[in-house]
């Protein structure tokens, strides 16, 4: 690596990036692309099972401690191992990717579904609520704060996992980090960081705007 | 086979001395931190930014400043751990209920034996929680530690997805890759357990405050 | 054993204490009371220097105790807070091995002392050292928590709202065996509580504060005859200053059998029937008091006279109801009076003390009042 001042370094940044946009862009609308993918599939297995086992103590154990070890294997060894089966490419991402996203959302769902004060629950059935009308009238507005936490903790991980899905041919900003790698190039590794960071960032801050705007009023903290 | 263990024990090993080193750092400034809370914010804050940094731009920025080698993955498997370490500490320590801490500062214990006495005893089962989540972390990184030239099963894994269409590939992948999943595993569960051994017995839930 | 003088502590405008002078002696036990945030924790904690003055000086055994150590200082007085604190990580004999593990006691004769205190309580050692305290229910915690306090055998023990997370049967029950306790063990104690009720159980002497001030420092026997003001009074209750001093008005009864002199013989025999009474007092149109006729006045008399008015005894003795019910019952006991009329000041007749019912009262104060506020 040559020495350079901060200025010229930005310039030659600068350069690099107008050369490599095409690169960027795509690997970042791959990256988005793999990440949401996968975190919208989790949101849509994880939180209905969460609901569902949130009344089924034993389930429930099960259920959370298989997602509990399958967060725990290495990324690196799960795409590998998923790899043979699946083939090289962005399937294989996806489904890793979807498979570490479920934990976080099945437990905040979960617990979120089981801390509800029984008192509302019994009030919903006092008034002559169904399960159905007691899940969507009040189970689920008042879990919502603690899913929606969860699904953000899931994506904010994603992102940044998302970034190995490069190491089986699925692309995203993990090949320009990758690129810089073999290259010993540090504007190809932070063509691929800086994005990376960034839309960790946004994601994480959008939900966070989300999750305001979808708690119910009475619930807001104020201040 | 025995190239598998090998390897699985430098694995091990590396993930190892990177919490070592975390828990060299974190433990002292946990505990540092709940007697100045000012800085608390800040060095949780720090320590959650590294986090968020993805493994592979970890790796190759810290390979950029440090060059190949072990002992750059260490240094990022140190940095990754410093997070679940310091903030569980913190939070382990300041949960400890602050009755219990004027009681033995009212009975005449010193600072330093609150601390030992009262504070750590109870905080240690969520200070192991925080260890056990680095290491889980380590083991997960140290994976692509084989990238920039570190040690451990990585390496399989990478030569065995790169040869994925030969079924020596395909050996060499799962050699290194199951290993790598069984490692994790078994330091989770192996740490859960030891975390339970380890909590003070009047802490765990005993049948009689069940009932209430 | 402790002295404050003039001792005041601020937090920033608040004024905790305010210019405390107090004087406890040896084998003493004070009661600090008053209503919440009057300064009560702060005064205790600043005697184990927990909190240290803003201004004054605290003796505790003749020495400034901003002179000492207060590691040291602590370890020589015991202390017992409300949350109990005792740690959930150690077993009960550790527990109340605590200080004697400080002062560097070796195991064999903490655990000696553990259980010799253990069975002071009448809690068994074999069934208890080895415990953890989640295992105990919150009466048995507490026991362990005063006991802590006493494993180093302190002369001065602090005790900050010990018994009121209890609930009241529990709480009786060790307030009963702790006063039992200090009988025996003659310690220095200074107990903080607002429970009226516990300070004139146990106290020989009651610190009242209002405001970081003292109010009234005094015995509970005085504290109840004389109350410094108001806030005081309020602060003991009516029903129980009255109970000290119980006058007539407070034990007699109201609407006594009655009737005017015109009131004829025979008419006035029925009503004693109906009323199950043999007396009826006499009172005129104006409710003025005129003395009573008696069911054997009328059996002896009706053939003579017409009317209860002209056989009325005009000698009955009466009393007044400001008087002390003592008297009351002093005078019906020596005169052999089966009752007496209670007249206000007027001479109004407004009631009757029996016989019976100064039993009743009587037996509410020696054995507490257990409709009253308590
Ligand atoms: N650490 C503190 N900081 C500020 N104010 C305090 C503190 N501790 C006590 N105070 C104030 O001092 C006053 C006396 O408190 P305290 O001694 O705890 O009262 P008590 O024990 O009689 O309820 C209260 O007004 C309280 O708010
Ligand atoms: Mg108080």
């Amino acid at each position: 690596m040559i020495i350079m001042g901060p200025v010229e370094w930005l310039f030659d940044f600068w350069q690099f990036l107008e050369f490599y946009s095409d690169s960027v862009i795509n690997a970042t609308v791959r990256h988005l692309t793999l990440s949401f993918g996968a975190i919208l599939a989790g949101i849509f297995v994880a939180v209905p099972l969460g609901i569902l086992i949130a009344n089924r103590a034993k389930l429930a154990r099960v259920f959370l401690s298989i997602t509990s070890i399958v967060q725990t294997i290495p990324t690196l060894a799960f795409l590998a191992l998923v790899l043979p089966l699946l083939g090289v490419g962005v399937l294989p991402a996806l489904v890793v990717l979807f498979l570490y996203s479920l934990l976080p959302i099945l437990r905040n769902t979960y617990t979120g579904i089981r801390n509800i004060d029984a008192a509302y629950l019994e009030a919903g059935l006092g008034m002559g609520m169904n399960s159905r009308q007691l899940l969507f009238m009040v189970k689920l507005p008042l879990a919502l704060p603690v899913i929606i936490a969860g699904i953000r903790l899931s994506t904010v991980y994603i992102i940044s996992w998302a970034t190995l899905s490069a190491l089986i041919g699925a692309g995203g900003l993990g090949d320009l980090i990758l690129t810089g790698i073999q290259t010993y190039d540090l504007n190809f590794i932070l063509a691929g960081t800086i994005p990376t960071a960034v839309l960790a960032l946004l994601a994480g801050s959008l939900i966070n705007r989300l999750e305001l705007s979808l708690t119910p009023r009475g619930l807001r903290t104020q201040g | 086979m025995e190239k598998i263990i090998l390897l699985t024990l430098e694995h091990l090993g590396l993930s190892t001395i990177g919490v070592l080193f975390g828990i060299a750092v974190g433990l002292p400034l946990g505990i540092m931190i709940t007697r100045r809370r000012k800085l608390a914010g800040l060095v949780v804050g720090t320590t959650e930014m590294l986090q968020t940094i993805p493994s592979l731009a970890m790796l190759a920025l810290l390979m950029m400043w440090l060059g190949l080698g072990n002992s750059t993955l260490i240094i990022a498997l140190f940095l990754y751990s410093l997070l679940p370490i310091v903030r569980n500490t913190y939070t382990g320590l300041v949960n400890v209920d602050t009755g219990l801490i004027e009681a033995g500062r009212g009975m005449g214990m010193t600072r330093l034996q609150v601390l030992r006495l009262v504070q750590l005893p109870l905080a240690l089962p969520v200070i192991l929680a925080g260890i056990r989540v680095a290491l889980i972390t380590a083991i997960g990184v140290a994976t692509i530690g084989t990238l920039i030239g570190a040690g451990g099963l990585g390496e399989l894994i990478w030569l065995g997805m790169k040869n994925i269409e030969t079924s020596k590939g395909v050996n060499m992948l799962f050699s290194g890759a199951i290993p790598a999943a069984l490692l994790a595993i078994a330091c989770e569960l192996g740490l859960e357990r030891l975390e339970k051994a380890l909590t003070p017995r009047g802490l765990r839930v005993s049948p009689e405050s069940m009932k209430n | 054993m402790v002295k404050f003088s003039h001792v005041t502590r601020k937090y920033g405008n608040t004024v905790a204490v305010k210019d405390l002078n107090l004087k406890i002696a040896g084998n003493e036990f004070v009661v600090l009371i008053g209503p919440s945030g009057c300064g009560k924790t702060t005064t205790l904690k600043m005697v184990n220097r927990l909190i240290n003055p803003t201004s004054g000086t605290i003796e505790v055994m003749g020495k400034n105790i901003q002179d000492l150590n207060p590691v040291t200082l602590r370890r020589e007085i015991g202390y017992v807070i409300q949350q109990v604190g005792l740690f959930p990580n150690m077993t009960i004999a550790e527990n109340i091995g605590v200080v004697p593990h400080l002062l560097g006691w070796d195991k064999n004769k903490s655990r000696k002392r553990a259980a010799a205190l253990l069975t002071m309580v009448g809690m068994d050692p074999e069934t208890y050292m080895d415990r953890y305290p989640t295992e105990l229910s919150g009466g048995q915690q507490q026991r362990i928590g005063v006991l802590r306090a006493l494993a180093a055998d302190p002369p001065l023990i602090l005790m900050d709202e010990p018994f009121g997370a209890l609930d009241p049967i529990t709480r009786e029950t060790l307030q009963d065996e702790f006063k039992r306790l200090q009988t025996e063990l003659h310690k220095t104690i200074i107990f903080v509580t607002h429970d009226i009720d516990e300070a004139l159980k146990l106290a020989d002497r009651i610190v009242i504060m209002r405001a970081g001030e003292v109010v009234q420092d005094a015995t509970p026997e005085e504290l109840l005859r004389h109350p410094a003001d108001d806030f005081v009074a309020a602060f003991l209750g009516k029903d129980r200053l009255s109970n000290q001093e119980l006058q007539v008005a407070q034990v007699m009864l109201e609407n006594p059998v009655k009737a005017y002199p015109e009131m004829g013989m025979a008419e006035g025999l029925a009503l004693m029937k109906r009323k199950k009474v043999d007396t009826v007092l006499i009172t005129d149109h104006g409710g003025r008091f005129l003395g009573s006729v008696s069911v054997d006045e009328v059996n002896a008399k009706h053939r003579s006279f017409n009317t209860l008015g002209e056989i009325v005894d005009q000698d009955t003795p009466a009393i007044e109801k400001t008087a002390a019910a003592k008297d009351a019952f002093n005078r019906i006991n020596e005169e052999k009076l089966p009752y007496l009329p209670v007249i206000d000041e007027k001479g109004l007749l407004v009631g009757i003390v029996t016989r019976n019912n100064m039993v009743n009262a009587l037996a509410s104060v020696v054995w507490g009042d257990h409709n009253g506020s308590s």
